[in-house]
């Protein structure tokens, strides 16, 4: 996927929601949907299981109007966190720009967010990215739930963000660290724009 | 009335936080694209110009190439 065309004057990214089962990467694209203006608010694609999870993949499609003379476009997706549904997040992370890991901060869900980040980093090397040097965010989610049944953010960070990449605590649900997570996936995605290559997808 | 005011609060609540948002990316990309616009171009390549007589090695009738190939073949 091209990150920006010169020749049709369009920057697309596409950014990915990663992380373990039910930890509330459709919860963000669905806060960032209700917060778009009517006249942007394209279709959100979300295919889920009768149990509200995430079969397939959601697809939200930002479109950015033009800005500085580009057609600019965002789609952001997420993958199922299933860990059976591995073929799936691998076809979601093809050609991806930037990914948002995010994290259930429930202290029982620490062996599920680290397999999902090694999940991740093979994935990437399967698709030819170097995991140390996509552009990625570390989201903390559910800071909502009481402080007995959570992980403290420094020891999330210590233990998940080998990277020591930038970090924000969400509460999803209620739209709590979402955008401030998109802002910054979307800055460093923004600022790896370089030559003015025209390289097509 | 009451309703009506109501629901455009609510719409411009809604769009706040992607307006918030717009305006960061649109300042992100307005710097990306103006320093990728002002990067100091690579000098031109300076083109080899024919000599105007033309050196004894240097093959000019290229239309006749095949011919004198095969000529010193032969």
């Amino acid at each position: 996927m091209s990150v920006v065309n010169y020749g049709t004057r369009e920057i697309t990214c596409k950014i990915v929601y990663y992380g373990p089962g039910r930890s509330g990467k459709t919860t963000n694209l669905q806060h960032v949907y209700s917060q778009l203006p009517e006249a942007r608010r394209g279709k959100m694609v979300s295919l889920a299981t009768e149990t509200d999870r995430t079969l397939f993949f959601d697809f939200l499609p930002l479109d950015l109007g033009t800005i500085s003379g580009f057609a600019t476009r965002f789609q952001l997706y997420t993958v199922p966190g299933q860990v059976y549904y591995a073929a799936t997040r691998k076809l979601v992370l093809r050609g991806v720009d930037g990914v948002v890991f995010v994290a259930d901060s429930q202290s029982r869900q620490l062996a599920e967010n680290i397999e999902s980040l090694q999940d991740l980093h093979a994935n990437l090397a399967d698709e030819g990215l170097d995991p140390r040097t996509l552009p990625l965010v570390m989201q903390y989610n559910k800071r909502d739930l009481p402080p007995g049944e959570i992980s403290s953010i420094e020891d999330l960070d210590e233990m998940l963000n080998f990277r020591d990449v930038p970090y924000f605590s969400a509460t999803a649900i209620n739209g709590g660290g979402v955008f401030e997570t998109l802002r910054s996936i979307a800055s460093l995605v923004l600022s790896r724009l370089s030559a003015p290559a025209v390289k097509d997808s | 009335m009451a309703k009506e005011s109501k629901k455009k609060a609510e719409s411009e609540e809604a769009g706040g936080e992607f307006d918030d948002f717009m305006a960061d990316i649109s300042q992100e990309i307005a710097k990306r694209v103006e320093s990728l616009d002002t990067k100091p171009k690579a000098p031109p390549v300076e083109r080899k110009k024919t000599p105007a007589v033309p050196d004894a090695g240097l093959i000019v009738e290229w239309p006749n190439i095949a011919d004198r190939m095969i000529e010193e073949m032969r």
